[in-house]
């Protein structure tokens, strides 16, 4: 694409700048998926354009979980079907989607909507930690399981807000790691067979 | 520098999303000292070098091209190092953020590199942190040359016990006129830090705040974001 931006109608660049907001979207990347939106799926074009209004228009942050809904307290946390001494904190809602399709778990969940990062200043103020802890306070949650991802940055998220709730008297549990179901030793990578050894348990 | 470098004992400081589906990986090697790597696909959930740019664990890691943008085609675990757990990690962090932002691209050193491998080790072990911190600290600065001499005063004389110096930034060591002065150090202190006798914590504190100033002058402007960190989780 060597035309610049102000070669092309004003409508198209406009599309094309608004494109590159998506993460790891260039300006190549970006005029691709225009042309191919106009030119080879103007009814997708439609979808995207009053999806994005729609979410846009609609969508805030639970009160309760602190995910995306459009009442200010979502259908999952207003259902009397759920445990409400449960607690699951998970790092976005993608995750507690993962959770709830386990169809294992009947608790609430609170969504980071992150994680602590502490190389990209990504902290407890940036994450709004308080809310968590307020959320967790509310006088009917008994456990807190921290589902945040086992990576050094969710690791580190679960340490700091296990020791946050601890010291206020909730019971803090951590979802385990290991073994994938069905895994034979013999296939599993070793950084994860060395996990297992670490975390094993009484049987 | 080579146009393919193959299986060089690395250690994963930090990743960032490149790009759609990639991964843009800080490294610190042995051989080759701070480069980035680019892990293409390495955001897409079946790739094999997702799980395995993994920071604080042992990497031998393979890539090649030169310039801006080299990329990373293999990387094994080398084992032997459990993970950095709880209050540990943070620490990592701050080793990670220091060589980041004081150690230069592509400058090998592997005495530095040989001190991250052995803090780490320490923190897994369970050593007292302050003191795996500050001997990291210390090994940093003297290998990027920013080590003062803290045997000696700026002018040349040596510390004396029961003296109290300052230490001033393009300056170095001051023995101080009259007694207590804030931000002074005890000529003790100073001894015990040079000869690497941690055994006391006056010399753990006192030397926090040395290498605290230090490190911060030859930062420059910006604090470090695991230092902040820590501060805010503090008021919560
Ligand atoms: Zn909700």
């Amino acid at each position: 694409m060597n035309a610049t931006a102000s070669d092309l109608p004003e409508p198209l660049a406009a599309l094309i700048d608004g494109l590159r907001a998506l993460p790891g979207v260039g300006p190549k990347s970006a005029a691709r998926m225009a042309f191919h939106l106009l030119q080879r799926d103007r009814s997708g074009a439609t979808r995207l354009a009053d999806g994005l209004r729609g979410a846009l228009d609609r969508l805030i942050h639970c009160e309760r979980c602190n995910s995306f809904s459009e009442a200010p307290v979502c259908g999952l946390c207003a259902s009397p079907r759920r445990d409400a001494r449960q607690l699951a904190v998970v790092e976005m809602p993608v995750d507690l989607n993962r959770i709830e399709e386990t169809h294992g778990y009947s608790g609430l969940y609170f969504v980071l909507m992150g994680r602590l990062s502490p190389l990209d200043g990504i902290g407890p103020r940036e994450l709004g930690l308080e809310r968590l802890i307020r959320r967790a306070l509310d006088g009917v949650t008994e456990e807190v399981i921290l589902a945040t991802n086992y990576t050094v940055e969710g690791e580190a998220t679960a340490h700091y807000l296990g020791e946050l709730l601890k010291s206020r008297g909730l019971k803090v549990t951590r979802i385990a790691r290991g073994v994938p179901a069905g895994g034979e030793l013999e296939h599993v990578d070793a950084l994860t067979l060395a996990q297992a050894l670490v975390d094993r348990k009484n049987y | 520098m080579a146009d393919r470098v193959d299986q060089a004992e690395s250690w994963v400081l930090h990743t960032r999303p490149y790009r759609e589906t990639s991964l843009l990986v800080d490294v610190f090697s042995r051989e080759h000292g701070r480069l980035s790597l680019v892990a293409r696909g390495g955001r897409r959930p079946q790739s094999s070098l997702r799980a395995r740019l993994l920071a604080f664990q042992p990497l031998s890691l393979s890539w090649f091209g030169k310039g801006a943008v080299r990329t990373l085609h293999a990387a094994e675990w080398q084992g032997g190092l459990r993970d950095l757990a709880g209050g540990t990690l943070i620490c990592g962090f701050y080793l990670n953020e220091l060589l980041l932002r004081l150690l230069p691209p592509e400058d090998a050193h592997a005495t530095l590199f040989d001190a991250y491998g052995a803090t780490l080790r320490a923190l897994v072990a369970g050593e007292t942190p302050e003191r795996c911190l500050r001997r990291f600290e210390l090994v940093l600065l003297e290998e990027m040359g920013y080590a003062e001499p803290l045997h000696q005063t700026a002018a040349g004389a040596p510390i004396e016990a029961e003296r109290r110096y300052c230490w001033r930034p393009e300056t170095g060591l001051v023995e101080t006129a009259g007694g207590d002065e804030d931000g002074s150090y005890a000529g003790a202190m100073l001894q015990a830090l040079t000869a690497g006798d941690w055994s006391h914590p006056a010399v753990l504190q006192g030397s926090k705040l040395l290498m605290r100033a230090l490190i911060a002058h030859h930062l420059g402007a910006g604090q470090l974001h695991t230092r902040q960190l820590l501060i805010d989780l503090n008021t919560l």
